[in-house]
C-alpha cells in the first residue's frame, strides 16, 4: 500500500494468504473438474481435508502477520482475509466431502441462487425491509419519544408505564406475532405493527433515561438565565438525550429486521425474506434459503451503518 | 423494579429525581434518595386504562366477525352483532371472560402434556441449557480475543456484524440440519439458543475480562501473580457483571431461537409446538394464552439472571 516505506513482514503476510486463498480457490477448482467426488473411494475426502487444513493454517499464519502494526492494512486485511478463507474452505470442504446441496449449499451454490432468484428476493426484501421493518421501525421511533415526552412532563404516567415498558422489553417477540397476525391479519401491516412494538420499548425507555441525564449544573444554570421551560429543554435535555435515543436506534435498527423475518414464520400473504426463508426450508432449497439470508444480513448491517452515520453526522464528537 | 427488567435498558427513575431536585431547591449536599414513592398506584392506573381501552377495541374487532357468523344463521344466542362480540367461537380478540376460560382449561393440570404451564417449563429449560452452553463457548472466545490481537482483528468484525444478521433465520434451518444428523429432543433448540445467545456473551465477557485498571494489573503483579492467577484472581470476577448483562439481552434472543426451533422441527412438547398447533387450528383464545405464558417465561428468564447476578456479584452493588 504505501510506497514510501517498505513493509518486509507485511510482505510476507500477502504471500502467505494469497498462497492460501489462491490454494483453496485451485483445490475447489480441482474438485470441480472431478465428475464425481464420491467415487474417489473413502479415503479421498481425508487426503483433501488435510490440504484444506495445511493451507487454512497457511492462512491463519498470514493473517497474524498482517495483524501487527497499526496502519489501516493492519486493521481491515485480518477481517477480510478471514472471511475469504473461510469461505473458500468451505467451498473445498464441502465439495471434498460432495455434501447434497440439499444439505449444505456450497459458496458458490448460493451465489448461484442468490442471480438465479434475484427478482424474487428483491421483492421479498421490498416487502419485508421498507414495509414491514423500516416502516415499523419508524412508527415505534415516533411512537417512543412522543411516550417518553409525555412521560417526563407528567412524572405519573413514568411512573405507572416506564416499570411496564421494561418488563415488556423481555417479551420473546414469537409470543405477540401469532396473536397480531390472527387479529390485524395476513398482510403486511400485521408485521409492520409487530416491528414497531418491538422498537417502541427500548426508545421509549432510553429516551426517559436521556431526558433525565442532563447535568444539574448545566440545568442550573439555564434556571439562573431565566430561561423558560421550552428553552432549558431545546438547549439542554433533548441534545443529552439524544446520545441515549441513538443507542436505542442502533440496536433496535436490525433487531426491527430480524422481528420483521420471525414474524412472517407465522404467516404472510406469500411474500417476504421469512416466507421465502420458511418455504424454502421445507422445499430442502437451502441454496435459495442462504440466498435470503445474505440479502437479510446485507441489509441488517446497512440499517446498522446508516444509523450510526446519521448518529455522527447530528452528534459531532462523539465516538 | 429498576434492576429486573430488561438488560440494556433499565429504568432509572430514581436518578433523574434525584437530579431535579437538586437543581431546584433543595441543596447539593442532601442525600439523592431522599424516598422514592411506590410506583404501585400509577401502575394500577396504567392497567385499569389498558383495560378500558381493552373493551370497546374489542368488540369493535369483534363486531364484523359476529355480523358474518350471524348472517350466515349461526346461533350464538344473542341478538344483535354487538351482543354476539363477546360470545364468538373465534374471536378476533378473545373477551375477558374467554380468555380466563381458556386459561383456565390449558393451565388446569398444569404437567399434562397438552397444558401450557408444562410446555413452558420445557422451553425455558432448553432456554436455559442454551445459555449455559453459550456462557462456556463465549469464555472460550472471549479469552481468545483478550489474549491475541490478531484474533481479534480477524474475528471481531464478524463477531459485531454477527449481531446485526438474523441469526433466527438459521434457526429453521439449523434445526433441519441437526435433525438429519440424528440430534433429537431437547438437544437441538438447546444449540440453537446457544448459537443465538453466544455472540452477546462473547462480546460482554471480552469487554468484561478487559475492564480491570491498569492499577489493579500491577497491583497483580507486584505481588508476583501468574498469568492464570491474574485471570482467575482478577480478570474472571470483573468481568462477571459483564457477562450478566449481556446474558439478559441474550435471554430473549435465546428463547425466540428455541420457539422458532420447536415450530420448525418435529417436536412433541413446548410452547413453540402449542403455538404451531394452534396457530394452525387458528384457536385464538389459545394463541393468547400462550402469548401471556411467553411473556411470563421471558421475564421470569431475566429476573432469574438478575437473581443468579445479585447471588454471585455480591462484593459490589448491582448497577
Amino acid at each position: 500500500m504505501s510506497l514510501e516505506r517498505p513493509v518486509p513482514r507485511l510482505a510476507g503476510a500477502w504471500g502467505a494468504l494469497g498462497l492460501s486463498g489462491l490454494g483453496l480457490a485451485g483445490l475447489s477448482l480441482l474438485l470441480a473438474r472431478q465428475e464425481a467426488p464420491a467415487q474417489l473411494g473413502p479415503a479421498q475426502p481425508g487426503l483433501w481435508l488435510v490440504g484444506i487444513t495445511a493451507l487454512l493454517l497457511l492462512g491463519a499464519v498470514g493473517i497474524r502477520q498482517s495483524a501487527q502494526g497499526e496502519g489501516h492494512p493492519a486493521r481491515t486485511v485480518p477481517a477480510a482475509a478471514t472471511l475469504i478463507l473461510l469461505v473458500l474452505a468451505a467451498e473445498a470442504a464441502l465439495r471434498a466431502y460432495a455434501v447434497p446441496t440439499g444439505l449444505i449449499p456450497t459458496p458458490s451454490k448460493v451465489l448461484e441462487a442468490l442471480w438465479a432468484a434475484r427478482t424474487v428476493l428483491w421483492r421479498d426484501a421490498l416487502t419485508t425491509f421498507v414495509y414491514e421493518a423500516l416502516l415499523g421501525f419508524v412508527i415505534g421511533t415516533l411512537l417512543g419519544l412522543g411516550l417518553a415526552l409525555l412521560s417526563v412532563r407528567l412524572r405519573f404516567l413514568e411512573r405507572g408505564l416506564l416499570p411496564y415498558a421494561a418488563l415488556l422489553s423481555s417479551v420473546p417477540i414469537v409470543a405477540l406475532a401469532p396473536v397480531v397476525i390472527k387479529a390485524v391479519g395476513l398482510g403486511v401491516a400485521s408485521k409492520t405493527i409487530i416491528v414497531a412494538v418491538t422498537v417502541l420499548f427500548p426508545v421509549l425507555i432510553n429516551a426517559v433515561r436521556g431526558l433525565h441525564s442532563a447535568q444539574s449544573m448545566h440545568l442550573d444554570l439555564m434556571h439562573s438565565y431565566a430561561a423558560s421551560a421550552a428553552q432549558t429543554f431545546r438547549d439542554v435535555r433533548w441534545p443529552s438525550a439524544l446520545p441515549f435515543v441513538f443507542t436505542a436506534l442502533r440496536v433496535a435498527a436490525p433487531l426491527s429486521l430480524i422481528n420483521a423475518i420471525v414474524a412472517e414464520f407465522f404467516g404472510t400473504e406469500g411474500r417476504g425474506l421469512g416466507f421465502r426463508i420458511q418455504i424454502e426450508v421445507g422445499k430442502f432449497g437451502l441454496d435459495v434459503v442462504w440466498a435470503a439470508i445474505v440479502v437479510a444480513s446485507v441489509l441488517g448491517i446497512s440499517f446498522y451503518l446508516v444509523i450510526s452515520l446519521i448518529e455522527r453526522r447530528i452528534l459531532p464528537g462523539r465516538r | 423494579m429498576s434492576e429486573g427488567g430488561s438488560g440494556k435498558w433499565v429504568v432509572g427513575s430514581g436518578n433523574g429525581q434525584g437530579r431535579v431536585q437538586g437543581m431546584t431547591t433543595l441543596p447539593a449536599s442532601t442525600p439523592r434518595r431522599v424516598r422514592r414513592p411506590s410506583n404501585l398506584l400509577p401502575m394500577l392506573a396504567v392497567a385499569v386504562f389498558a383495560a378500558l381501552i381493552y373493551w370497546p377495541v374489542m368488540l369493535f374487532a369483534n363486531q364484523g366477525a359476529a355480523q358474518k357468523a350471524l348472517d350466515s344463521g349461526a346461533d350464538l344466542g344473542c341478538k344483535t352483532a354487538l351482543a354476539c362480540a363477546t360470545q364468538l367461537r373465534n374471536p378476533v380478540i378473545p373477551a375477558p371472560g374467554q380468555f380466563w376460560v381458556g386459561m383456565r382449561s390449558l393451565s388446569a393440570q398444569p404437567f399434562s402434556a397438552t397444558a401450557a404451564p408444562y410446555n413452558a417449563l420445557v422451553t425455558g429449560g432448553e432456554t436455559l441449557l442454551g445459555l449455559g452452553l453459550a456462557v462456556v463457548v463465549g469464555l472460550a472466545l472471549a479469552t481468545l480475543l483478550v489474549r491475541s490481537r490478531s484474533f481479534e482483528r480477524a474475528t471481531l468484525p464478524w463477531l459485531v456484524a454477527s449481531q446485526t444478521v438474523p441469526v433466527v433465520a438459521l434457526a429453521p434451518m439449523l434445526a433441519v440440519l441437526l435433525g438429519q444428523a440424528g440430534v433429537q429432543g431437547f438437544l437441538p433448540k438447546a444449540l440453537i439458543a446457544a448459537y443465538i445467545a453466544f455472540f452477546p456473551v462473547t462480546i460482554g465477557m471480552a469487554q468484561g475480562l478487559r475492564s480491570p485498571d491498569p492499577l489493579q494489573r500491577d497491583l497483580m503483579q507486584t505481588y508476583r501473580a501468574s498469568g492464570p492467577q491474574t485471570f482467575l484472581l482478577l480478570q474472571l470476577p470483573a468481568s462477571l457483571p459483564y457477562l450478566f448483562t449481556s446474558l439478559k439481552v441474550a435471554a430473549t434472543a435465546a428463547l425466540v431461537g428455541s420457539i422458532v426451533a420447536e415450530i420448525s422441527t418435529i417436536s412433541f412438547s413446548g410452547l413453540g409446538k402449542m403455538l404451531a398447533e394452534n396457530s394452525r387450528a387458528s384457536d385464538t383464545v389459545a394463541l393468547w394464552v400462550i402469548m401471556v405464558y411467553g411473556a411470563a417465561l421471558g421475564i421470569a428468564l431475566v429476573a432469574l439472571i438478575g437473581l443468579l447476578e445479585r447471588a454471585v456479584t455480591r462484593w459490589r452493588p448491582v448497577a
